[in-house]
């Protein structure tokens, strides 16, 4: 780790044309960054200045980034943090194939090609009972499979992270077995099981219910100055990090989608307890070298 | 069996896809609401939800919810079965408080039932028009009401997403029957009804591009009772809109006003300028899942049928939307 135990990840927004600030800065940034081969530039450039690794959601984008990365032997070493399933791309498969049947063939024709026989083994028994277990134990083979036939085995999967939407989704629903299961299916194939949310304080609360060792995840949560994004408050969020057993919080959104300043920002998340790293998003060759910098320097 | 939860409102789900789940992982968090049924046709999902639920009934047609004693009914089927659906929870005496999501009907005449019905029968009703409760353009409607930039002249507005830009028009990718103007316009369209009042469509044109008959982008042009003329661009093939974008340009007599779903911003004659994000507009919530506007929205509903009181966007204002829908259908030559 490359500053006082403090994780540094690029994170993956841009490269999919996101700004949480606006869309229109997305538009006005142009899809430069949405070029794999130029995100991969722009993450090794990190690296060379202090980032450790990725933070990405799984997605045909993320996966070009990786192979490009392997093949220019700049993924050795490179610690993956990787977040399933990549929501916004599942959804928008589901309209343009018509709804959730048309998505399912594809996913079912997508696995079954891969050839992991314990993935499809799982999965026939998945749908043979209604057995959702089953089914997400399928779908959690592919992506980790797909992840590191691009990566290549000298990249370091650290942890696979439940996507905020359906971490917040289960959390709503209070679906805590999706939780144990998810947790001690990871731990099983030694991967860090994670967790992507929305409702930071909420989601300590209630693994502590549900007996899931917080020692055990990561968590990915929004933590910046500004509160932006962070449920229900800051106040709360802070108090909840304060009572973790170890850092094990990845603190995401620290720029507050560019309204703050990197120092600023950096200051804010340097005096948080428990923070076991950070994922920035950069745009730009100048961005990644001055970003990666700075967190190097301030979170030293 | 259902468990008593008399200190807690009880709701039932009909229709478990994906507005319908995010609806059930919103009202499931709120301290004053118990999830008590799910009414589901398809039977494979069905068969998942029971493995997935402890304490909530799965149900295949609405009539099962009758003698549940319920309190308020979530209406998130396909657009198509909104009418029978919410007929059906009325006609059955299901629940006397019925949130349906955008739009109302399929149809103005479906939708002009549906409000008479709700008028007769009493009861909240709201429609998900979920951007009413976006912190940038409830400021956009606070500085109208204000007359900050002072009387509206003119607006334009769009309503873009890229869910179907970029795909090769002989591919097999049909876009959905409902077309772009119930879909994703109609927010651009309840929001201008909010802003300005009554509209009248001058003319319409809308284009198919993946196959015959879709709706794949629409313009159109209407004018207020007050004679502020606006122009309306609705497409889901637009490069750049990863998410669905809303958008609004109000020329006034003292300025002018950019308003989206990210940001704010006015530019007076006097030279001012000032821009808010969300950020600066105080958009907390207490439980986040897909976006702040539907805990708002659904924190509003709850709270409507716990104190009584009517909740904008009402069956009313909804029915207004399906009404300027149909004007453009008949104006572009695709009568309803």
């Amino acid at each position: 780790m490359s500053s006082q135990g403090k994780l540094l990840l690029v994170g993956d927004n841009p490269f999919h044309g996101i700004s949480h600030l606006s869309q229109e800065h997305s538009r006005v940034r142009g899809d430069t960054p949405t070029n794999p081969e130029y995100a991969a530039r722009l993450i090794g450039l990190s690296v060379e200045n202090g980032a450790d690794g990725f933070m990405f959601s799984v997605s045909g984008t993320t996966l070009s980034i990786l192979d490009i990365l392997r093949k220019n032997g700049d993924s050795d070493g490179l610690r993956l943090y990787a977040i399933v399933p990549y929501a916004y791309e599942y959804v928008r498969l589901a309209g343009a194939l018509g709804g959730i049947p048309g998505l399912a063939k594809k996913l079912v024709r997508e696995i079954v090609f891969s050839w992991n026989l314990r993935a499809v083994a799982s999965g026939l028994n998945g749908v043979v009972r209604s057995d959702l277990a089953s089914l997400f134990k399928t779908y959690l083979l592919y992506e980790v499979s797909r992840v590191r036939r691009s990566a290549g085995g000298k990249a370091e999967l650290e942890s696979v992270l439940l996507h905020q939407l359906i971490t917040d989704l289960c959390l709503g629903l209070g679906l805590d077995w999706v939780f144990k299961f998810y947790t001690e299916f990871l731990l099983k194939i030694r991967i860090t099981p994670g967790f992507n949310t929305g409702n930071f304080a909420l989601l300590v609360k209630k693994l502590g219910e549900w007996d899931i060792n917080l020692e055990d995840v990561v968590i990915a949560a929004p933590f910046n100055k500004v509160g932006f994004q962070v449920v229900p408050s800051k106040e709360e969020c802070e108090k909840a990090l304060a009572g973790l057993p170890k850092p094990n919080v990845l603190a995401i959104s620290i720029l507050a989608a560019g309204y703050l300043k990197p120092e600023e920002a950096v200051d804010y998340i340097a005096s948080l307890p428990n923070i076991k790293g950070v994922a920035v998003g950069v745009s730009k060759e100048r961005h990644a070298i001055e970003t990666f910098k700075l967190l190097k320097d301030k979170l030293s | 069996m259902l468990k008593l939860c008399l200190d807690k409102l009880k709701v039932a789900v009909v229709g478990f896809g994906k507005m319908g789940i995010l609806h059930a992982g919103i009202l499931n968090v709120l301290p004053k609401v118990k999830l008590v049924a799910v009414c589901e046709k398809s039977g494979l999902i069905r068969r998942f939800l029971k493995n997935l639920f402890r304490d909530v009934l799965m149900v295949d047609d609405v009539g099962e919810l009758s003698d549940l004693g319920l309190d308020a009914v979530y209406v998130t089927t396909p657009i198509s079965c909104h009418f029978a659906v919410v007929k059906s929870v009325y006609d059955l005496g299901v629940a006397s408080n019925i949130f349906v999501e955008k739009p109302l009907a399929s149809n103005y005449g479906e939708a002009e039932e549906l409000y008479d019905l709700a008028r007769r029968l009493g009861g909240v009703n709201m429609v998900g028009y979920m951007r009413r409760f976006s912190v940038t353009f409830r400021k956009a409607k606070e500085l109208l009401n204000q007359r900050v930039i002072g009387e509206p002249v003119s607006f334009s507005a769009y309503a873009y997403s890229s869910d179907f830009f970029g795909i090769d028009k002989n591919s097999k990718v049909r876009t959905p029957k409902i077309g772009v103007l119930k879909d994703l316009g109609c927010h651009a369209i309840d929001l201008a009804l909010w802003f300005f009042g009554d509209l009248k469509v001058k003319n319409a044109k809308i284009d198919s591009l993946f196959g015959e008959g879709s709706e794949d982008s629409a313009s159109f042009e209407v004018e207020t009772e007050g004679g502020v003329c606006g122009k309306f661009d609705v497409s889901w093939c637009v490069d750049g809109y990863r998410m669905p974008e809303v958008g609004f340009t109000v020329e006034g007599s003292k300025g002018v006003m950019r308003v989206n779903d990210d940001a704010l911003e006015l530019t007076l004659k006097g030279g001012e300028k000032f821009r808010w994000f969300r950020h600066d507009l105080r958009d907390g919530v207490g439980f986040w899942l897909g976006a702040p506007e539907y805990y708002h929205e659904d924190e509003c509903f709850v709270e409507a049928v716990l104190r009584g009181g009517s909740v904008e966007a009402c069956f009313e204002a909804a029915a207004k939307v399906d009404r300027l829908i149909s004007e453009v259908l008949v104006k572009a030559g695709r009568v309803e």
